[in-house]
């Protein structure tokens, strides 16, 4: 076969467009390639600050939950503490239930004290209306012993005049008949002392028992207006505290239940250390494909050409920052008027 | 007031389970990786160790290897707390002396129960 250069040259032709078409595709890759290589390792930057930012983020919420949660355990805490009710074993302070109840006991011990204090009184003007009523009957015999002593005077009198009438015999008789006249006077005397006495006995005995009566009947009222306003107090106390107690309850129910809720979101909030490893899983894979890729020999261009080419998509300052192509710009949080 | 020692490269983990164990009424100290914890509990005894797996500079089952060797530490309770679940890395920490295996996430209640379970 002659292998003329010109048919070498045609075969050669009629082969090179394909050739010229592989080289021109090599060297558009080792391009592509160049231009993208230093990318790798800014993109695994990329991940490696969004990981940290996560991680960031998650512990200013976790922060804020602790202090939510150890503050509603403390109010719990100081709720129960004040109602001892948490706390049975604490018994250096009374309770606020054992208080009013303590209240309530004092008032019953002072309620019957004074209806003690009543029926004594009640038993004293029952007596004392006995000794009336002997009084009276003191009176009704000295009426009769008035009655005698009146009836011995008339007989005295008689006496002296039928001994007037017998003269001489009749002289020892006289002398009976005043002697019986004077008994019967000093007897009419004695009477009348006593008689005096007793209505003095009576006089005093129905002004003791008028002021026993008052007395008793104005104790029982205010005793009964004492023990209407400390019910009413109680029952206001007791109110009150029921109020306060289903509120504490509510409240340690709420705590228990937001400290559940934080735990969830404790839970919850885990994705982050997920997330960071498979970024970091992501990262390391980048990063030992970067590091075979820069060992490539087709890897022998200029790569800074690529500096400014495909990170359209970056927007926020730091990403651009790590892709080496941020400008004067705005940073987060930074405020302009214009 | 029992003292748990918690093992792990990530802030926010050291922070969760830390909170939840506060929670629980323990008293919390951090190390950031296996050569951390050993410096702590050359200064400090503890009741227990909750170690992560994969971590810088020593790695958790390295940790519990020589938290082993410690006389004081020999029957503590060591918990891995990992997102790794293979049956061959939790043999790995069997072998080594772990007490048990928690996949993460965990769930701070169960933690607190398996906590319980195993602090004597």
């Amino acid at each position: 076969m002659d292998l003329n250069t010109s048919t070498i040259f045609n075969e050669s032709s009629s082969v090179s467009p394909t050739e010229d078409g592989m080289a021109a595709n090599q060297l558009s890759l080792e391009a592509e390639f160049s231009r993208y290589l230093p990318h790798l390792s800014k993109m695994s930057e990329q991940l490696k600050q969004t990981s940290q930012q996560i991680e960031t983020a998650v512990m200013d919420v976790c922060g804020s939950f602790q202090g939510i949660a150890e503050r509603a355990m403390a109010t719990v805490s100081r709720g129960k503490s004040f109602l001892r009710d948490g706390d049975p074993g604490n018994n250096s302070q009374p309770s606020f239930e054992s208080l009013i109840q303590q209240c309530s006991q004092t008032l019953v011990h002072v309620l019957n004290t004074t209806k003690e204090s009543g029926e004594v009184s009640s038993r004293a003007i029952e007596r004392i209306k006995l000794m009336d009523a002997a009084s009276q009957k003191i009176s009704s015999a000295i009426r009769e012993l008035e009655a005698i002593s009146s009836g011995n005077k008339i007989m005295a009198l008689n006496a002296r005049i039928e001994a007037a009438h017998a003269g001489e015999i009749g002289a020892g008789f006289a002398v009976v008949a005043v002697e019986v006249a004077e008994q019967t006077e000093r007897s009419q005397k004695v009477t009348d002392r006593v008689k005096d006495m007793v209505s003095e006995l009576r006089n005093l005995a129905g002004s003791t028992l008028q002021d026993l009566q008052q007395m008793n009947l104005r104790d029982l009222a205010q005793v009964e207006e004492c023990r209407r306003d400390v019910d009413e107090a109680l029952y206001g106390l007791q109110s009150a505290h029921a109020e306060m107690k289903n509120m504490m309850t509510q409240m340690s129910r709420d705590g228990e239940l937001l400290v559940a809720d934080i735990g969830s979101a404790v839970r919850g909030m885990q994705f982050q250390d997920r997330v960071s490893q498979r970024i970091a899983h992501v990262v390391h894979d980048l990063e030992t494909l970067k590091s075979r890729l820069s060992n490539c020999p087709v890897n022998s261009n200029n790569n800074e050409i690529a500096n400014n080419d495909g990170f359209s998509s970056y927007t926020m300052l730091e990403e651009r920052e790590v892709a080496g192509i941020a400008d004067e710009e705005q940073g987060a949080g930074e405020v302009v008027l214009f | 007031m029992k003292k748990i020692l918690i093992v792990d490269d990530s802030n926010s983990m050291r922070q969760m389970v830390s909170f939840t164990l506060r929670q629980g009424g323990f008293d919390v100290i951090e190390a950031e990786h296996g050569q951390d914890a050993l410096n702590k509990l050359a200064a400090a005894t503890v009741d227990m160790i909750i170690t992560d797996l994969n971590m810088p500079v020593m790695d958790g089952i390295t940790l519990i290897q020589n938290v082993r060797k410690i006389p004081a530490m020999k029957l503590k309770p060591i918990l891995m707390l990992t997102t790794e679940g293979l049956a061959t890395k939790k043999e790995e920490g069997r072998a080594a002396g772990a007490t048990g295996w928690i996949v993460k996430p965990f769930d701070p209640e169960k933690l607190l129960q398996t906590v319980a379970k195993v602090l004597p």
